[in-house]
């Protein structure tokens, strides 16, 4: 095969059975790899209503096709799984070398199955594939079971693996690789902590075989020319990363503040990527074949949050910067390390942070409850500690790893959770922005603003602008959104190559590598065939057109002040539209007419 | 009124917010204006002649010019005007 390895890793982590599977190349064409490919996966062999936290639930990671080419910034890889956060089908979506260095090894999937008797590592070296003791490696942090592990396989492997959070099933714990690169939402970590799992190595010496090597180059070529001449990705990332976008979310009044009680933080600005640049940027930092470099090497001197490392994104300094009221950007900073090292999403322990901040503002929880930690709004070393707790499961930390759904309805107040099917909005305030309300609450993960990014025409104006607070259009934008980013999560490709090549681009190098002949209007339609996928199995679990909704506080509460002031999301306006643009009945479900066309049926 | 600068614009200008005094009756003129005193490196991010660059955001009081008229946005009443060179994220 080309593009693909041809070959599937299934290890049965209970009895130690490794097998080798061929991939179906049908499949591969279908649903592409990685997200794509791990859903179905997860469609033909696990029950949706697993528990996520048992030997029974498997555990996916995944390359695309374009990892370990040259496709430009194509090196990504999914863990698929079901979420124990959300309960839904989750694919995490990571950069990073290792995806590119599983298809090196020559596997395009492994799959984990079961529970190991006592916690494992699996080392992979070509097809030489290992499970061995990790005994000594529970416990340990990101970094430390990293470099141990490099002395143990080889200096040149690349390492997947669990912190202390993941091992303490924290339901937002993440899979971390390359120690700062992180697979971070849903819990994917937590899975692999049940697993007794704690890691994967793996060192590849292949290559990735391409179709029309000529074509491919061509290719490859035009799409980075494309991408370095876009004023976005080929400047504005690299200078100041993710985190530039918290001074214009502010400006339109979308920055979510203290628990999306409002949308404009006065004194945004100090944690933003102008003052990130200033402060803390040590240089900028790429993956695998990555011409953007949108990654931060950072340090902090301040004594008192001393650290060095990679971040934070926008999303991680809005969590805990302006969403726990904190403008404190050392702090900010440092609770990014912690969640590196510790291994937690960042997004939802900011957002589990400040659900309790605003909780312990309403007096709903007490120092007692907290054991004696002071969560006032705007206590900078009491978030920081927050979230050092949660990762080594200690104190009120073992609370706050339930994520914040869990938290709030332990003390009777869930609407004080600002998730959609219990997973952490991100950054981007739903009652200021029409679309990505509707991307929130639709989306098959829940609070996701990546997988339907409509920040980008609303806000950003690219590629071309929409009014943020319109309805018009927006079902048909968002549908589309959440298609096209499908296919390239499934892809191995990184969603920033978007700010500069479109369907067509994306088709013409898959088509040149596997010899695959894909035409833009293809390539969007294995995303769409993810999508309805993802959503029957989230049928299948027990999930609802109810649960395709906001916080009453986005819906109910108009925005108190700033620019957005008086604005509520009119997301339950959309839905029916967004049902009928996606072909699904009224109670939100794919018609039979919608699955024969994707080939579902 | 308020003039403030985001981003590449902050290199550009040599600062983050300037307080306005010259006449300035819509974004157009106030545009031009600007591209007059800090040339090259401000004008490269923000217009394209008499237009807009893409992926430019001007904001009055938080609204985007490019939903409601565009340079030609009047500038009567407005207290801050945010400039933002094209960016990204996600």
């Amino acid at each position: 095969m080309n593009g693909w390895m041809g070959k599937i890793l299934r290890v049965d982590l209970g009895s130690g059975k490794i097998s080798t599977e061929r991939l179906d190349p049908q499949l591969a064409r279908d649903y592409l790899g990685a997200r794509g490919l791990g859903t179905k996966i997860m469609w033909d062999e696990v029950d949706p209503n697993v528990d996520p936290l048992s030997p029974a639930n498997k555990l996916i990671f995944a390359p695309g096709p374009f990892s370990g080419t040259f496709a430009p910034s194509s090196g990504r890889y999914d863990v698929v799984t079901k979420g124990p956060l959300t309960g839904t089908i989750a694919a995490s979506n990571s950069g990073g070398s290792f995806g590119a260095e599983l298809k090196f090894a020559g596997w395009d999937v492994v799959i984990l199955e079961g529970k190991a008797a006592k916690p494992s590592y699996l080392w992979i070296c070509d097809d030489a594939v290992e499970l061995r003791d990790a005994s000594h490696l529970w416990g340990k942090d990101v970094p430390t079971t990293t470099e141990m592990l490099y002395g143990e396989t080889s200096e040149d492997a690349k390492v997947a693996c669990i912190g202390p959070a993941g091992e303490k099933l924290v339901l937002f714990a993440s899979v971390m690789n390359e120690m700062q690169r992180a697979a971070g939402r849903t819990g994917v970590g937590a899975v692999m902590g049940s697993k007794n799992l704690k890691a994967i190595a793996v060192r590849g010496t292949q290559g990735v075989d391409v179709a029309d090597k000529d074509a491919f180059v061509a290719a490859c070529g035009e799409a980075s020319r494309k991408i370095k001449e876009h004023p976005v990705g080929g400047t504005g990332l690299r200078l100041y990363g993710t985190d530039v976008l918290v001074n214009i979310l502010n400006s339109v009044g979308g920055l979510p503040t203290n628990n999306f009680q409002t949308g404009h933080f006065p004194t945004a600005d100090k944690v933003g990527g102008e003052s990130l640049a200033a402060k803390q940027l040590q240089r900028p930092r790429g993956c695998f074949a990555c011409i953007i470099s949108c990654g931060r090497g950072t340090k902090v001197t301040n004594p008192k949050y001393k650290g060095e490392g990679e971040g934070p994104e926008y999303e991680t300094a809005w969590g805990f910067g302006p969403d726990c009221g904190i403008d404190d950007l050392d702090a900010v900073t440092k609770a990014n390390y912690w969640c590196n090292e510790l291994g937690l999403d960042t997004i939802s322990m900011g957002g589990t942070v400040a659900c309790a901040v605003e909780m312990f503002s309403k007096g709903i929880i007490t120092l007692k409850d907290t054991e004696g930690l002071d969560l006032s709004p705007g206590n900078a070393e009491a978030m920081v500690e927050a979230v050092r707790l949660t990762g080594v499961g200690e104190g009120f930390g073992k609370k706050l790893a339930l994520g914040s759904w869990r938290l709030a309805s332990i003390y009777g107040h869930p609407e004080l959770s600002m998730t959609a099917k219990k997973q952490e909005m991100p950054a981007y305030e739903p009652r200021a922005v029409q679309g990505i309300g509707l991307n929130y609450a639709t989306n098959n993960r829940g609070g996701c603003h990546v997988r339907g990014y409509t920040i980008s025409p609303e806000v950003l104006g690219v590629p071309v602008k929409f009014d943020k607070d319109a309805t018009e259009g927006k079902p048909e934008l968002v549908a589309l959104f959440q298609n096209l980013t499908a296919a390239i999560d499934s892809s191995g490709a990184c969603l920033f190559t978007t700010f500069g090549i479109g369907a067509d681009d994306y088709a013409a190098m898959l088509s040149a590598l596997t010899g695959v002949a894909y035409s833009g209007d293809d390539f969007i339609k294995c995303g769409e065939r993810v999508w309805n996928l993802e959503r029957l199995w989230n049928n299948r679990a027990g999930f609802t057109a109810a649960d395709d909704a906001l916080p009453p506080r986005m819906t109910e509460e108009p925005m108190p002040t700033g620019p957005s002031k008086g604005s509520v999301s009119r997301v339950k306006e959309m839905m029916p539209k967004y049902y009928a643009v996606r072909g699904w009945d009224d109670a939100g479900r794919p018609t039979e007419e919608k699955l024969a066309e994707l080939e579902l049926a | 009124m308020k003039v403030r600068y985001f981003a590449l614009l902050r290199d550009a200008t040599g600062k983050r917010e300037e307080v306005w005094t010259r006449p300035a009756p819509d974004v157009r003129t106030l545009m031009h204006d600007l591209v007059a005193r800090y040339d090259e490196p401000f004008a490269k991010w923000v217009m394209v002649g008499d237009a807009l660059a893409p992926f430019v955001a001007v904001l009055l009081d938080g609204k985007d010019v490019r939903d409601r008229g565009g340079l030609d946005c009047s500038l009567d009443g407005v207290a801050e005007v945010d400039i933002f060179p094209p960016l990204a994220g996600g």
